[in-house]
């Protein structure tokens, strides 16, 4: 054995990774050039093919629904350091800048700390029920985003329910809610959950109230019909015709979302954490992922409904047609140019990073030809990343509808952290009245009147 | 503003407004290791008294800050490294009001001090003429002050401070040739001079142990003055002429017959005299 473990031994720890991945490389390459050879893996290739095609339902409910748990973790990631750097900013400090650039790895880094605590369970405590608590409060807010239409056909499922779907999922938080607050065997706990559960159940009202109107302008509940709806200029956006059920709508959001000035249920900056007071550890951690991805999800049906959801707020298609440009097909077909694509790639590369080199190395005296060598060729990937960028946001209307989603969801979940950087806490009674003598009320009277104008709408154009 | 304070949500807007202005507005953390404040370069900090581990006082008033001190902010007075209470910086006068005026407001009596007479003020005419004849140059301060002390019979801190004042030494320098110059003294009254020959004729006949009574009767071996000022210990020389016993000498005059009894009660009548006249 020692022919191999000495010469072993003697790697660093880099060749101890690279050695093995490097053996794997080549079994690899072997097997399937031979594989391809003897025409075995095209035959596994249509097999599986023909799995996934007799299964696509299957198929796409795994993907889908892998795809939804995963994107909530950098979406809360991204979420978590907005919220640092914006009330930072908005409190005239710089906030967090020592962990990765401008400290963007700090929320990731928090993430780890989490994960590292101690996971405790009170004595006393109902362990199962403590346990699922949180994992409840977490997919009830991760399952809402399956209805959610990102892009032109990126819509995890598109029920002909959707809205009805995402309220029912969502109403599930309390019960998340109510266990944690039930199963920590603590009074504190205990009344923190049911001061949690009233709050929510009494915002849901006026959440689901504001959106009936626009059920019944586009008479559908299906989200991804809404955005299709909405499709057009900006002013086609229901905001415009439904301005006070955005205006309701949003904040029985944030006292959904547990967001300032409705954020009493885990309210920070008090000592006893409501129905979380017990929790430590990635328990917590759920607790804590849920809140951020509630604030995004929350954010992206405010879009969805009153924003027009992945539609641009200009329609380019007269803007071209003005110009006379007609069809635009900025699209490459690659695969026609067959042998010249390798000489593209092979010569046109180098020959673009020289040409790039030239005048940094005429012009900048200083630097040796290595140097602007190095810095053109960094230059010409940062120009190749912009243009497969541009290429695709011109060619494919998913880039531009998710482009143009992300953009108002994130504007929202700003306004959501810029709420939070200014308004205080209200009194729970305050809460409680407003939602239920206010909100309430004028969600009520925002459906009559839509039904109202519809109907004077039909009235007159059947005329 | 009136009107439309009535519409709700109106403060709220304006608060997020007014916060959505910090937003964009510069930053006030400065990152402490990598940027530093501006400061103006006569920026010392808070100014504070370090004590060693110990728990004494590392200030020597050495006056060096004092000096330092652009705007001559530093006004200080405290006890010198031999224990004699007369260091002090900035205008006598001053002082004087300042503390008769503390002392005062404490006690509700002005404190007569001896040890605060060096700080008064003095008829600066003899030293000016002192000064003109010396040309007023640093280097002959010695003779300055041994004169001044000749004209004044002791050197008031005033003097000590015209002089600075006048010839350009700091009066650091002047304070350190003085304090290290054993017949320069700072308090005004005699100082009675003991002298003990320590030849080895004298030492044979016992000199070292009246020479131990007397440092255990002063406090200070030979060379130095006593803290109140009273009694300076110095070396005499017998010219191997001390008929069998240690010669001992008080302001140049023999006293024949010592023995260590008797050279501790003659020290110890010394200070007390002096005590006498500072109580009076």
């Amino acid at each position: 054995m020692s022919v191999i473990s000495r010469p072993w031994n003697r790697l660093s720890l880099a060749g101890k990774i690279i050695l093995p991945l490097f053996l794997l490389l080549i079994a690899l390459t072997v097997l399937l050039l031979a594989g391809w050879q003897l025409g075995l893996i095209p035959a596994v290739i249509e097999l599986l093919a023909e799995v996934v095609r007799s299964n696509i339902d299957i198929f796409r409910f795994i993907l889908t629904a892998t795809l939804t748990l995963l994107i909530t973790i950098p979406v809360a990631f991204v979420i978590i350091y907005m919220e640092m750097k914006v009330i930072a900013f908005l409190a005239g400090r710089i906030g967090p800048n020592r962990v990765g650039p401008w400290g963007t790895l700090s929320s990731v880094f928090h993430g780890f700390k989490v994960l590292a605590k101690e996971d405790f369970t009170p004595t006393g405590a109902d362990a199962a029920v403590f346990t699922v608590a949180p994992i409840i409060t977490y997919l009830s807010s991760v399952l809402t985003l399956l209805v959610i239409p990102f892009a032109p056909g990126l819509v995890g499922l598109d029920m002909n329910i959707g809205l009805l779907y995402f309220f029912a999922v969502s109403g599930l938080t309390v019960v998340g809610l109510l266990t944690a607050g039930w199963s920590s065997f603590n009074k504190y706990s205990l009344l923190g959950g049911l001061r949690a559960a009233a709050q929510i159940v009494s915002y849901e009202l006026p959440l689901l109230l504001a959106p009936v109107g626009i059920i019944m302008l586009a008479g559908t509940l299906s989200l991804n019909q809404i955005v299709i709806q909405q499709s057009g200029w900006f002013w086609d956006w229901y905001v415009f015709q439904q301005p006070i059920a955005f205006i309701v709508f949003f904040i029985a959001a944030a006292a959904e979302g547990n967001r300032t000035p409705f954020d009493l249920t885990e309210a920070d900056s008090e000592i006893v954490a409501g129905f979380a007071t017990e929790y430590s550890g990635m328990r917590f951690g759920f607790f804590f992922f849920a809140e951020y991805v509630n604030v995004f999800i929350l954010s992206a049906l405010t879009v969805v409904l009153f924003f027009g959801g992945w539609n641009a707020p200009i329609d380019p298609r007269p803007i071209l047609e003005f110009f006379r440009i007609g069809s635009l097909t900025p699209a490459i077909d690659v695969s026609s140019m067959g042998i010249w694509l390798l000489w593209v790639l092979a010569i046109g590369v180098p020959l673009l990073v020289l040409l790039i080199a030239l005048p940094l190395w005429l012009l900048k005296s200083g630097w040796s030809f290595l140097k602007s060598l190095v810095v053109a060729f960094v230059l010409f990937n940062v120009m190749a990343i912009a243009a497969v960028t541009i290429w695709a946001f011109l060619s494919f209307e998913v880039v531009v509808g998710l482009f143009w989603f992300i953009v108002k969801t994130f504007t929202f979940v700003f306004i959501f952290v810029w709420m939070r950087g200014t308004l205080p806490r209200v009194r729970i009674d305050q809460l409680m009245g407003f939602a239920w003598k206010w909100l309430v009320e004028i969600a009520l009277l925002n459906v009559f009147v839509t039904a109202g104008a519809i109907l004077l709408v039909q009235e007159l154009a059947r005329q | 503003m009136g009107l439309m304070s009535k519409v709700p949500g109106w403060g709220m807007a304006m608060g997020m407004v007014y916060t959505f202005k910090r937003f964009v507005q510069p930053k006030v953390t400065i990152q402490y290791p990598e940027e530093r404040q501006d400061i103006s370069p006569h920026h010392r900090g808070r100014l504070v008294l370090l004590y060693d581990e110990a728990g004494n006082l590392k200030c020597e008033t050495c006056f060096q800050c004092a000096m330092a001190c652009p705007i001559e902010i530093i006004d200080m007075g405290g006890v010198d490294t031999k224990n004699r209470m007369h260091v002090h910086w900035g205008p006598p006068e001053q002082y004087a009001e300042r503390r008769e005026e503390s002392a005062l407001r404490r006690s509700g009596r002005p404190v007569s001090d001896k040890a605060f007479a060096a700080w008064l003020p003095i008829d600066l005419g003899p030293l000016e003429r002192i000064l003109v004849a010396n040309d007023y140059d640093p280097r002959r301060l010695l003779t300055v002050l041994e004169q001044s002390q000749a004209t004044y019979g002791y050197l008031p801190v005033a003097a000590l401070q015209h002089i600075s004042h006048s010839t350009g030494a700091w009066y650091s320098e002047i304070y350190g040739i003085a304090t290290s110059y054993p017949h320069l003294v700072f308090e005004p009254g005699r100082v009675a001079e003991i002298g003990l020959c320590r030849c080895a004729a004298c030492s044979l006949a016992g000199g070292g142990k009246v020479r131990d009574a007397l440092v255990e009767a002063l406090g200070i071996d030979v060379g130095g003055v006593t803290p109140d000022g009273s009694v300076r210990f110095s070396a005499a020389d017998c010219g191997g002429d001390n008929g069998g016993q240690p010669l001992v000498t008080l302001d140049g005059q023999r006293q024949p017959g010592m023995t260590p009894d008797k050279a501790r009660d003659l020290a110890q009548k010394l200070r007390a005299k002096s005590a006498k006249a500072a109580n009076a």
